[in-house]
């Protein structure tokens, strides 16, 4: 007894003390020429990615980067879990409702000084680089520029008899072509479009054609219950009619590709972004379109505005920021990483890089490089930067047109609710 | 079973007093005690006390995660007591499923460990086919699954149709029902009480039934009168752990909502809350408020069990 024991002891601690050594040794080489990449999105996204930087391995041999990537919703959790734990990604996918909150925040590094070295993004415009900056300072690369966006199934529209969504088309058009054609609709539980009232985006959308905003320059709220009150009452007269998806079906959609209601089969219509468009493709049999956001009037703007899809930031813990800036600009500024990541992150920031990738794409690729030549014409002014805060008040809109959908609270009510949290919230930061 | 591992001591003390000195006999006799204490120490102050301690500074601060945390007092507990509408509307979330889930899940496991109890076939097979759930129980696949089977057009609809011709709702996404799918999540891993209470049942000596029957008491008199009084032990530990668990319980209801605890808050647990709280929002010093204000809630549940105990378990000796 005694005897085993001890042998047992030793051992264990002989392999404890082995498996340390090695761990230890391991991240000391690692710091050299490991990075990490962490990213949000599809599978579709994630095999493009993994394929640039595989394809980066041969621009530098000596250079490993590992890919971590993770749904919209597990991306933020984990990002922060491990920004805390001081063990933050080389490269992080940010987004505009977020970079703020990292960078003042201190999380990110500035990039300012590699721009003309190690970043060549001087064809960018001026636009596509300063919706990287917070407070005068660069901390995001613009991945690519996308807009929010209609997708629908044309096909499933026009064997319903009802015209599809179409560019200038009114909101009241689109609610009058919906109900038709649902009426007529293929299949049981299907509807002609998903219900977006509780999509921050397509609110947003809307707000920007009543020229109001989610928020104000100074971090205050752009809109008042009145507005709140309009947008659930018109999603409201929808869903009554059948014309968009039931409450119940809508609440299934986790805000993802993989389970919106169009690619559920539920519905022929979502309001997403429209980089998402390759994602959206992928995993919808039918062939879908791509159009602009209905409108409140003919003579309304647009709502729509030219942003980054998503941007590239660097950890300002990394031992490798050269190495991870040399990275990025071989995503958005070198024809071998272009041409791998194609359109799937939204349109290239850069001209030249989007002139030499055009005519390469396909044509899923290219009707989504036309929808933002198309709508370019008709785009407003980047929206004011998003306050602390923002990041929950999308739960919070998400949840009260919920209680709106399910009649829990009547549209004023839900308007009345949805200013008061949201208020709250923004003064509690 | 301590006066057991004090004869094993002794024995092997006695098998190594020939060849080794007094001193060497001591650390011998403490270290093999130590060594197989490590992994739980090392774990417990590791893992549990440390991490514990610092949450419980952290409660007193506005820590955001990216930055170094700064003092403010008890502006979090006041907050949580006064001013914070989804503290209430987790905590009403988390007590209803408490107090479905585990005495519906203890009556569960007890019918099931009845029901082998009477000595049938492949006992050990079943036991261990009806325990399989409680391993895969808190696993993602499951609460994937979960989704899939209560959706609008899941199995459980599919079946409702053919049936009775019934078109259910999207169970999981309507937020009058989803709870409760989650409770049925939960009564489904019923394995560890089932066992617990097998063992139990095996304890209760059958000559005790014998007599009854032979006093003419019916079945169903035997079981209030025999059976439960004699189990009430295994049922306090039982309900003690449960609750717990219940209190705790966090993946399927983060899986299902997608992290969300909706629609509506109708799965906004406890745990699901304040992890939104830390992680999503970035108030982690709030979140680890929440936290001590459910390790007390737990802790105040679990004495008032204890006190309880006295009026209804029943010690044989």
């Amino acid at each position: 007894m005694s005897m085993m024991l001890h042998r047992r002891s030793v051992l264990s601690g002989g392999l404890a003390a082995l498996s340390l050594a090695t761990l230890g040794g391991g991240s000391a080489l690692a710091q050299a020429a490991r990075l990490r990449m962490l990213w949000w999105g599809s599978q579709e996204r994630a095999d493009r990615t993994n394929k640039a930087i595989a394809a980066y391995k041969e621009v530098k041999p000596d250079l490993t980067i590992d890919g971590e990537f993770a749904g919209w919703s597990d991306y933020w959790p984990r990002l922060a879990t491990q920004v805390a734990g001081r063990n933050a990604p080389d490269l992080i996918q940010m987004d505009y409702r977020y970079i703020f909150e990292y960078a003042r925040r201190g999380a990110i590094a500035p990039l300012d000084d590699h721009l003309g070295k190690g970043l060549q993004i001087e064809d960018f415009g001026q636009m596509n680089i300063d919706s990287g900056r917070v407070d005068g300072k660069l901390y995001g690369i613009n991945l690519g520029v996308n807009s929010s966006a209609v997708f629908f199934d044309a096909a499933a529209w026009e064997k319903s008899g009802a015209t599809p969504p179409a560019m200038g088309q009114t909101w009241e058009e689109f609610a009058e072509n919906a109900t038709k054609m649902s009426e007529n609709k293929p299949k049981p539980g299907y509807f002609a479009t998903a219900d977006s009232s509780g999509l921050e985006p397509s609110f947003e959308n809307w707000l920007r054609q009543n020229k109001k905003s989610l928020y104000t320059p100074d971090g205050g709220l752009g809109y008042e219950p009145k507005d709140a009150a309009d947008w659930f009452t018109m999603w409201s007269k929808m869903r009554e009619a059948g014309a968009c998806v039931p409450a119940d079906v809508q609440a299934l959609d986790q805000l993802n590709i993989e389970t919106n209601p169009l690619t559920m089969g539920k519905a022929a219509t979502a309001f997403a972004h429209s980089n998402q468009f390759v994602g959206y493709q992928a995993l919808n049999k039918a062939k879908l379109s791509v159009t602009s956001y209905p409108k409140i009037s003919k003579d309304a703007p647009s709502g729509h505005y030219l942003k980054p899809s998503m941007l590239m930031s660097v950890a300002s813990g990394s031992q490798g920021i050269e190495a991870a800036v040399g990275f990025i600009n071989f995503l958005v500024a070198d024809p071998k990483g272009i041409d791998i990541l194609g359109v799937e992150r939204g349109v290239p920031a850069s001209a030249s890089m989007r002139d030499q990738l055009t005519p390469k794409l396909d044509e899923v690729s290219q009707s989504m490089v036309k929808f933002i030549a198309d709508i370019t014409p008709e785009v407003g002014d980047l929206p004011p930067a998003p306050p602390p805060g923002a990041g929950e008040l999308a739960f919070v809109l998400t949840r009260t047109s919920q209680e709106v959908a399910f009649g829990k609270l009547t549209p004023a009510e839900g308007g009345e609710r949805l200013v008061k949290e949201a208020e709250t919230v923004l003064k509690r930061k | 079973m301590a006066f057991r591992s004090d004869t094993l001591v002794e024995e092997s003390r006695a098998a190594a007093l020939p060849r080794k000195g007094a001193m060497r006999r001591i650390f011998d006799r403490n270290i093999h005690a130590y060594v197989f204490l490590l992994p739980w120490l090392i774990g417990f102050f590791g893992l549990t006390l440390g991490p514990a301690l610092a949450s419980l500074y952290l409660s007193f601060t506005n820590y955001d995660l990216l930055q170094s945390p700064d003092w403010v007092g008890a502006a979090n507990y006041v907050r949580i007591a006064t001013a914070d509408p989804k503290f209430a509307a987790s905590m009403k979330v988390t007590f209803l499923y408490v107090l479905l889930s585990v005495p519906l899940k203890l009556a569960f496991a007890l019918l099931i460990a009845m029901a082998f109890n009477r000595g049938i076939k492949g006992l050990t097979l079943y036991r261990a086919i009806f325990y399989l759930p409680s391993l895969l129980g808190s696993s993602v696949a499951i609460a994937v699954l979960w989704r899939q089977l209560f959706a609008s057009d899941g199995l459980v609809n599919m079946a409702l149709w053919q049936l009775f011709g019934y078109e259910g709702p999207s169970w999981i996404s309507n937020p009058n029902y989803s709870l409760y799918t989650l409770v049925i999540l939960s009564i489904w891993q019923f394995g560890s009480p089932m066992i617990i209470f097998l063992a139990g049942l095996r304890q209760i000596p059958a000559d005790m039934y014998e007599a009854a029957e032979i006093d003419g008491a019916s079945k169903q008199r035997q079981f209030f009168r025999i059976t439960l009084p004699l189990l009430t032990p295994v049922i306090f530990f039982n309900a003690v752990i449960q609750t717990i668990e219940a209190f705790k319980a966090f993946t399927p209801a983060f899986i299902i909502s997608e992290g969300t605890g909706g629609p509506i808050n109708s799965t906004l647990f406890y745990t699901l809350y304040l992890y939104q709280e830390a992680f999503g929002f970035f108030r982690m010093g709030y979140a680890s408020a929440l936290a001590w204000v459910l390790v007390v809630i737990i802790s105040l549940f679990t004495a008032f069990s204890f006190l309880s105990a006295r009026y209804w378990v029943h010690y044989d000796d």
